[in-house]
């Protein structure tokens, strides 16, 4: 694994006080915030800062950090010592609610080898383990019908000679029907071990649901864009639709224009409320590339008196 | 080492976190939240604390208040009026996905 340089990082000097470590995160946290910043591996860029600022704003885990990074330089092999973290002992938890972040499963090797992945406790003391905090992404056809989904989260723990090493574990977590984007699965006890007794802490999944260009969500409301015939839109019928949930037969009135939206009741992501399904209609004209379809445009040009400009101000 | 296991958990808004779970989850003491639920920062509540049960988007502005004061110095009615904007932007970026982007000026 690579070290990091955390001061290059947040672009302070080694001797830098709290004061002005807080300052310089302030000043990159606006900047790489993923929900105002241009930069384009701003995410990325914000996790960094938010390790960097993790351990130069906890004293403890400063001077460990010091203390094992005198001398070296960013992007030089290492390996934490045998006896790392004798001596330390950390109590504090880094900006775990930060822009980007996801306390502890985002954070580098390097970080996890160091101080593990533990949100630890501001509060009082407590024998119980730290929660974790991580995202899962699931597809909206998962949140519809349920899903498993694998994540490989990481943490540091001794090995039987005294060194810490990166420990990785797989979870299988089963993602219950009916999720919706920004809601939360709690799994009892796969947070960070308890202390002595204590029970361990618990492991928050914050549900994303991965983009899909044919769907748009709205709570658990989902909107889909039909293409229609202009003869389906006209006179009516009923046509098939692939939708989140399975193939629906949908009718469409006669008269529609494009842009008319279609409520499919109940047909959105389920729950106790379930969301109800929106079908925009989109009129796809046929093309005009054979001889018969522009017979057929042309026999519609002479025959129908219709003018779309009419009225919006756009006529000549 | 890798270890499997298969686990499921609950949905929280099926099943919502008590104040101490809460408070256990965003690394604060729990008065600190109810410090903020009395001063109408976070979700109001009228029933005594010990009944309080809080859902998935009150975990995030709790997460998100702890963040703004602790971490970028925010007094607690700044940290409020800042999550307030966050999530207003939020909502208002996915009403624009739903509704689309607006038409282009530069249209000849």
């Amino acid at each position: 694994m690579e070290f990091r340089d955390y001061y290059q990082i947040l672009g302070v000097e080694k001797a830098a006080t709290a004061p002005q470590v807080k300052a310089s995160y302030r000043k990159l946290a606006r900047k790489f915030h993923p929900d105002v910043s241009k930069e384009p591996d701003a995410a990325r860029r914000m996790t960094e800062v938010n390790e960097a600022y993790a351990v130069l704003s906890d004293p403890e885990k400063r001077a460990a950090y010091d203390q094992i990074g005198s001398g070296r330089q960013a992007g030089e092999q290492f390996q934490p010592p045998p006896d790392w973290g004798a001596g330390f002992e950390y109590s504090g938890a880094g900006p775990g609610a930060g822009p980007g972040a996801s306390q502890g499963t985002d954070y580098s090797e390097f970080f996890s080898s160091l101080f593990g992945t533990a949100s630890g406790a501001r509060g009082p003391q407590q024998q119980r383990g730290g929660d974790h905090h991580a995202k899962i992404a699931i597809e909206l056809v998962d949140a519809y019908n349920g899903a498993t989904r694998q994540l490989t989260l990481r943490s540091a723990a001794p090995d039987e000679s005294g060194r810490v090493a990166v420990r990785e574990r797989n979870l299988t977590v089963r993602v219950p029907k009916g999720v919706t984007e920004g809601q939360f699965i709690r799994l009892a006890g796969q947070g960070s071990p308890g202390f002595g007794e204590g029970p361990a802490g618990d492991l928050y999944l914050e549900v994303v649901i991965a983009a899909d260009p044919r769907y748009r969500l709205e709570g658990r409301d989902v909107h889909q864009s039909v293409p229609v015939t202009p003869w389906e839109a006209a006179l009516g019928g009923a046509i098939e639709v692939q939708t989140p949930g399975g193939r629906v037969q949908v009718k469409i009135p006669p008269g529609s224009q494009a842009g008319r939206k279609l409520r499919l009741k109940g047909r959105g992501i389920p729950g106790g409320t379930p969301g109800d399904l929106y079908l925009g209609l989109n009129v796809v004209l046929p093309p005009a590339t054979t001889d018969k379809a522009r017979e057929l445009y042309a026999t519609m040009a002479r025959e129908l008196a219709f003018d779309p400009r009419q009225g919006t101000g756009a006529e000549s | 080492m890798t270890d499997l296991e298969i686990v499921s958990g609950v949905l929280l808004d099926d099943v919502a976190l008590t104040l101490d779970e809460l408070a256990c989850a965003c690394s604060v003491r729990p008065d600190w939240i109810v410090d903020r639920v009395r001063e109408g920062l976070l979700a109001g509540r009228t029933v005594p604390a010990a009944e309080w049960r809080f859902t998935s988007a009150e975990l995030i502005r709790t997460q998100r208040l702890v963040y703004l004061e602790v971490h970028m110095d925010a007094n607690r009615e700044v940290a409020a009026l800042a999550a307030d904007l966050i999530e207003e932007v939020q909502r208002l970026r996915k009403m624009l996905a739903v509704v689309g982007p607006p038409p282009s000026r530069d249209a000849s």
